[in-house]
């Protein structure tokens, strides 16, 4: 058999189109991650949860694989047993933290009035290592062009810095949260590698906080303002006594106590409810503004990366989820109704125990296909778009490098995944 | 059999044309200047993943990441059919996961099982093995968190009734009414009966030996037996160590079902559900087994027996959630026909006199 195959066959348009050199593309349809996620769902609910770890390496083999940098795709070699074995050996260190934690609550002085606090703590700290662990766990998951991602640095150093630009975050009201942003991001990509390209961060604080204050002031200055007026308004000491008399008219002798403090409530909730609407509607610009900052930042070696993303295209994506959201919402309305008959019927003096526990167990069912449904079409939506969107709008320049990189680093183990599972603060 | 390809070595990031030769027993992958770059022998290829339009393939263990991709589908259904670890159908990877699938829900049915059968066996056996002193520390923590929810600490007034000048008499008589309760009962420690500010008609046991009598419960009640009754059934709950034995089930039920399972969007709330089911379950069994303790204890004592039973026709119905199977005691008229079963109607002497009786319905005027 003396046939011969060339490389570039007719029929394979999405991958023969010359890449742009510099450009990064997506090559995955939808309907295949639409497939592939309600599938995942499905078997999610039948296995109580255990599936998530085949759908996870699904969702990121998915995502990988196609993401074309430089006409080159991206390949996940991580394995589903592998996040198992992370999950469990989680769980062995987690069950004597939770045994420890719980067995303080019972003490009767000072610790156990701490324990709730010190559990915070200590678990906050262990998700952040847990998510320095992850990154690091799917880096040197990630092969690109035949050479692996790495990365390197102090988990609990990665743990505690975290820890600390979380708290000055919360008391900043958010103002710090460009700062905790760039830090954080520079500790992680002073320590990320493609084979011996060592990459950093050049993001600059000041300019996301310039262009985040805005959108800070439209969502904190309303609670403020509701907050002053409160302050204005109520005779504090007035409150104090009426809060220890207690009894049924509270409010009316609050009323009398500072007067106008009716009118304060009123324009605090109107306030406030100011606030959640700006929240949501600014939310996706700033999802925008924070991953365009992110990407244009990244730099491996001389490859520098910027960012075009358009704003709307994200509002695109929740819109999208929005009228998916309704119309699934619609289906699943008029499916219950037979099934909220027979539910009905239960509270009858003459049901049996037999009829309950099938009218609870669909209850439960419906219940869960709800959620799992939501979270679905987040899923293949905002989510979905947020990587694609992300990616198709890179320009990478110093492309040059990628020719002279050359291999280091070996895989890490699954734990850090395990414990992000486990503590529910997972990534993709 | 020779078709093109893209191969990297592992080693740099150099992206090399190659020609790819099918031979007899595996791929040899030749430079555009003719070099040979590797021989891959057909059983140790590997495919990896890659988009859907490209064969993507790694030497199975090995740690260098050498890779070659091959875009003509034909030529790589022609490599499909020599390597054997190569299969793009994905067969191997469905059977892998149809296994997971059908052990899981193995698995989730054995722990229904063991959580309905083998849970409250287990607690029952365990019980009895729990010193008193860890019972009694147990009912000390269980105590600060019940009188942080119960007591509202209203200013001026103590969360226990009993305490002040004019309430004196009225301890004095919850104290004979118990005494009498206890020499009857004969159990190895003594109780600790406390009367307490709260409008609802009820009671609670602690492990250990603790019973908060609520003040609403008195206030409800038309006779000293009946006060009697509900304190005999709550005596019921510290015989049979129910508070102890109840943690003991919670915990065995958090294990099962808290660490390994429900770990997804609206998992959380399958699990309480079933949690609950469960544990509702176990308590009903219980509630019986503390009615006929408290019939028992009441007998022996010299008091009306069938007053637990009017008792709780007065107070049952209107805290019961609509559905059966949430239930945690059993239905109050298939109570009260339990008790009335085990206790025959007998006319009784009340076990306080009526001095005694009114001054315990003002035990907590305060």
């Amino acid at each position: 058999m003396a046939s011969s195959y060339p490389s570039r066959p007719m029929i394979s348009p999405d991958i023969s189109a010359a890449a742009v050199p510099g450009s990064v593309r997506f090559l995955g349809k939808r309907r295949d991650y639409w497939r592939l996620l309600v599938r995942g769902g499905a078997l999610l609910m039948v296995t109580l949860g255990i599936y998530r770890f085949w759908l996870a390496t699904d969702v990121r083999r998915f995502l990988w694989s196609n993401t074309e940098v430089a006409g080159e795709s991206l390949e996940y070699t991580g394995t589903p047993f592998e996040l198992l074995i992370g999950f469990l050996m989680a769980i062995a260190i987690l069950i004597p933290i939770y045994a420890a934690i719980f067995l303080a609550a019972l003490d009767l002085g000072i610790v156990g009035k701490l324990s709730g606090m010190l559990g915070f703590v200590l678990l906050a700290l262990l998700g952040q290592y847990a998510s320095y662990r992850a990154r690091r766990y799917r880096l040197t998951r990630t092969i690109f062009r035949g050479l692996r991602f790495h990365q390197d640095g102090s988990a609990w150093r990665y743990a505690f810095c975290a820890l600390f630009w979380w708290t000055m975050t919360t008391i900043t009201l958010g103002l710090a949260y460009p700062w905790q942003q760039s830090r954080l991001e520079r500790f992680k990509m002073r320590n990320t590698y493609y084979g011996d390209l060592a990459g950093s961060f050049e993001g600059s604080a000041f300019r996301l906080f310039l262009r985040g204050l805005p959108m800070w002031l439209l969502v904190v200055g309303p609670l403020v303002l509701a907050a002053g007026a409160l302050i204005e308004t109520v005779d504090w000491l007035a409150l104090a006594n009426v809060a220890q008399q207690g009894g049924d008219d509270v409010f009316a002798r609050l009323e009398g106590a500072s007067p106008g403090f009716g009118r304060a409530i009123v324009f605090a909730m109107l306030m406030a409810g100011v606030a959640v609407f700006a929240f949501a509607l600014l939310y996706p610009a700033f999802q925008a503004m924070v991953l365009r900052w992110w990407t244009s930042g990244l730099r491996f070696g001389d490859i520098e990366v910027r960012s075009q993303l358009r704003t709307w295209h994200i509002y695109r994506a929740y819109f999208r989820f929005l009228w998916i959201a309704i119309l699934f919402s619609i289906v699943v309305s008029v499916a219950a109704i037979p099934a909220a008959m027979l539910i009905g019927s239960v509270g009858d003096a003459n049901s049996s125990i037999g009829k309950e526990i099938l009218a609870t167990g669909i209850l439960l069912v419906g219940y869960v296909i709800v959620a799992l449904g939501y979270s679905t079409i987040y899923g293949a939506t905002v989510k979905l778009s947020l990587w694609q969107l992300g990616v198709e709008s890179l320009q990478l320049s110093g492309l040059a490098a990628l020719d002279r990189v050359t291999a280091t680093g070996g895989p890490s183990s699954a734990l850090g995944e395990g414990l992000a599972d486990a503590l529910h603060v997972g990534g993709y | 059999m020779t078709g093109d390809g893209i191969f990297f070595d592992g080693i740099t990031s150099t992206r090399q044309n190659v020609t790819v030769t099918l031979a007899g027993a595996g791929l040899q992958i030749m430079a555009a200047d003719g070099r040979l770059l590797a021989e891959w022998p057909y059983h140790e290829l590997e495919e990896l993943n890659s988009p859907d339009k490209v064969l993507r393939l790694g030497r199975h263990g090995n740690a260098v990441l050498a890779r070659l991709e091959i875009l003509n589908p034909t030529f790589a259904a022609a490599i499909d059919l020599r390597a054997d670890n190569v299969d793009r159908t994905g067969l191997t990877q469905r059977r892998q996961r149809a296994g997971v699938v059908g052990w899981t829900v193995a698995a989730t049915a054995s722990l229904l099982v063991v959580g309905y059968f083998a849970v409250p066996v287990i607690a029952e056996r365990a019980t009895p093995l729990i010193p008193n002193a860890i019972e009694r520390k147990l009912g000390e923590a269980v105590d600060i968190k019940l009188r942080g929810m119960l007591d509202t600490q209203k200013s001026g007034t103590a969360f226990e009734c009993g305490g002040g000048a004019r309430e004196k008499a009225g301890r004095a008589a919850i104290e004979k009414l118990v005494g009498r309760l206890q020499d009857a009962a004969a159990l190895p420690s003594a109780l600790q009966v406390v009367v307490v500010r709260r409008n609802q008609a009820n009671a609670v046991a602690l492990p250990g030996s603790k019973i908060y009598v609520f003040d609403g419960l008195i206030a409800k009640a038309d006779n000293p037996d009946e006060v009697a009754g509900v304190i005999a059934h709550e005596i019921g709950h510290i015989a049979h160590r129910d508070g102890t034995r109840s943690v003991l089930q919670a915990s065995g039920l958090s294990f099962l079902f808290g660490i390994m399972f429900g770990d997804f969007v609206g998992g959380g709330a399958a699990v309480l559900a079933a949690k609950s089911v469960l544990q509702s379950s176990y308590t009903r069994n219980v509630e019986a087994a503390a009615d006929s303790y408290g019939v028992a204890l009441m007998q022996k004592a010299g008091g009306n027996a069938r007053a637990l039973g009017t008792m709780l026709g007065k107070i049952g119905g209107a805290t019961e959630p609509g559905m059966k199977i949430l239930l945690d005691h059993p239905e109050t008229k298939a109570r009260i026909a339990a008790i009335n079963k085990l206790a025959p109607a007998r006319a009784t002497k009340p076990m306080l006199d009526a001095g005694e009786w009114t001054a315990l319905k003002r035990i907590c005027a305060g």
